[in-house]
């Protein structure tokens, strides 16, 4: 037990993630080889190079952002219902991407992923000042103002869309159901800062963290600083689920089914479950995204569909063989 | 060891604590009773730390409560709150085994050493066949054993119990009502815990505490809770001492 639990599903996890990895930049519907991309033919070289690895790195990284972003959450909130867009930072997100969209200006690049970045650090601000009440965020009233924001952004949503222009809607669409097509290195690139940032500090706090399984004044007598865990643990993961949001979209699920799936199979505390949920997270979405190119010759689906068709029977097979 | 001098505490403007002042020593029992809604965990918050004091002073050990860096603190003082309940599901070795986390620092893992406080503290309440068993696959009475042990596992000298006799069938009640006695006497720590339960304080306690809107209203030793005319004034019913024990006057 302790540290050394960690050891053996860490190099599972990573040991299969490299193998999705592996997978997902091997196969897709235009038929090249690695062989012919280390040769130098260029269009074994754009098609694996600028195009599936990338995505398929992307995709791991947002993966895991979110996994680690859910499993933060609901340790943090003590609710296993909690995931990374429950405090309105997926509605902060979209809102600032649905008001580029209706003024128009959705096609610069990166302008929309600025706008969603900045909807969601927005969002996470409004319901964290919302909740505080005499240098005391109380959980129930968080869920509160994150239920009611998000309320009030699809609305803000719902007018954005009516009054855009016909053909950015489509693009912005397909945002709001999340999506990895067209990822570039430099989203990667971003994204790995963002998350190495993350982890580090949600790694730093994880002692702490767990010690939240048995409630605020349990942890207090312990010696925990529960607000300032509580604030850092929020910030972190709501910055990372922003990043995140802001380069693939709204992808469902993995923050929330993840960290279950993890405990199911595992049953340790945060400090175990949250290097492994950004794996599992990980895993999953390479493959999701996978599922979502291939699937039919000529579309491409939304992956977070494929998040769920792939994660949802997997997790009940494992909820019935628990107790 | 401990000294609680005119502690008041109030939630915005509805006090819970007014003015209370209280000391205690090593090796006692001692039962917090009182009305509902009267400061008893409030009070036990404040001494576990939980939450400091509008105005007044705690000192442990001679050092104000504010002054004691708050890991040091909480190894020599455990807390049991109402009703403590994991998210999710977990054996009794990791529940136990979680509360020796003041000891640990910011990276470091629970060790071998760990573990076996762990294990001595599972044995010390009677409850070492449960060490693997899920806390949820447990009746309450074990539930109970298992987060005393947890705050054991620390080896405070101090130990606050928020109502730990609640929702325990009478059996219950007296196998761990003995439980705290034998701790008592067997490691010399102070227990103070609230309960609701007269006879039983009154049976095994060293002292009982009567709280009542906030402040203390008796302090002493069990018989000089056990009178009628005592009953009437702080509970305000009518009773009659049977055998030692109180019972309600049948009109």
């Amino acid at each position: 037990m302790g540290k050394s639990a960690l050891i053996r599903p860490l190099l599972l996890l990573a040991a299969a993630l490299i193998i999705a990895l592996a997978i997902a930049s091997t196969f897709g519907t235009t038929a090249v080889s690695w062989r012919d991309a280390w040769a130098g033919e260029p269009t074994a070289r754009t098609v694996i190079f600028d195009l599936r690895l990338p995505r398929a790195l992307l995709a791991a990284l947002v993966g895991a952002s979110l996994a680690a972003a859910g499993v933060t959450f609901q340790t943090l909130l003590r609710n296993p219902l909690a995931d990374p867009f429950i405090l309105g930072v997926s509605g902060g997100a979209a809102c600032g991407a649905a008001v580029t969209t209706a003024f128009g200006w959705a096609r610069i690049p990166g302008v929309v992923s600025l706008v969603a970045f900045l909807g969601a650090c927005g969002a996470t601000a409004a319901v964290f000042i919302l909740a505080r009440r005499r240098e005391y965020t109380d959980p129930t009233r968080l869920l509160l103002s994150g239920l009611v924001l998000n309320a009030l952004f699809s609305a803000i949503i719902l007018i954005a869309f009516a009054l855009s222009p016909a053909g950015d809607l489509t693009a912005a669409l397909r945002w709001m159901m999340g999506t990895l097509f067209g990822a570039t290195w430099s989203d990667v690139v971003l994204l790995l800062l963002f998350l190495i940032a993350a982890m580090i500090v949600l790694v730093f706090i994880a002692g702490d963290l767990r010690m939240l399984a048995f409630g605020e004044d349990d942890a207090r007598s312990r010696g925990v600083d529960v607000e300032r865990v509580k604030l850092i643990g929020f910030v972190a993961s709501s910055i990372v689920t922003g990043a995140a949001v802001a380069v693939s979209g709204i992808i469902g699920f993995v923050g929330l089914l993840i960290p279950h799936l993890m405990r199911l199979i595992w049953r340790r505390d945060y400090r175990v479950l949250l290097p492994l949920s950004a794996l599992g997270g990980a895993i999953l979405l390479v493959l999701a995204d996978l599922a979502s190119r291939v699937a039919l010759p000529a579309a491409e689906l939304p992956v977070g569909a494929f998040t769920a068709i792939l994660g949802v029977p997997f997790f009940l097979s494992l909820l019935r063989r628990s107790r | 060891m401990l000294d609680v001098r005119g502690v008041s505490y109030a939630y915005d403007d509805v006090a819970a604590v007014r003015d209370l002042s209280a000391t205690f020593q090593r090796t006692q029992l001692v039962a917090l009773t009182g009305p509902n809604g009267s400061g008893k965990s409030t009070l036990l918050k404040l001494l576990a730390r939980v939450l400091a004091p509008d105005s007044g002073s705690i000192a442990f050990e001679d050092r104000k409560l504010a002054e004691w860096p708050p890991k040091e603190y909480a190894r020599r003082v455990g807390y049991l709150p109402q009703d403590p309940d994991p998210t999710f599901p977990m054996r009794a070795l990791e529940v136990v085994v979680s509360g020796r986390a003041p000891f640990l620092g910011r990276f470091e893992w629970e060790g071998e050493s760990d573990y076996e406080e762990a294990r001595r503290a599972l044995a010390l309440v009677d409850a070492a066949d449960l060490t693997d068993r899920y806390l949820d696959e447990m009746s309450g009475g074990e539930r109970k054993r298992v987060f005393l042990a947890r705050v054991l596992a620390a080896r405070p000298k101090l130990i606050l119990l928020d109502e730990p006799l609640a929702s325990l069938d009478v059996s219950h009640v007296q196998q761990f009502s003995t439980l705290l006695r034998d701790i008592v006497d067997r490691t010399e720590i102070t227990v103070i815990y609230a309960t609701h339960d007269l006879n039983w304080a009154a049976a095994y306690a060293d002292r009982i505490l009567v709280m009542q809107r906030g402040s203390l209203a008796l302090d002493a030793a069990p018989p000089a809770l056990m009178r009628p005319d005592v009953v009437r004034e702080l509970f305000g019913f009518e009773a009659q001492v049977v055998g030692g024990w109180l019972v309600p006057a049948r009109p």
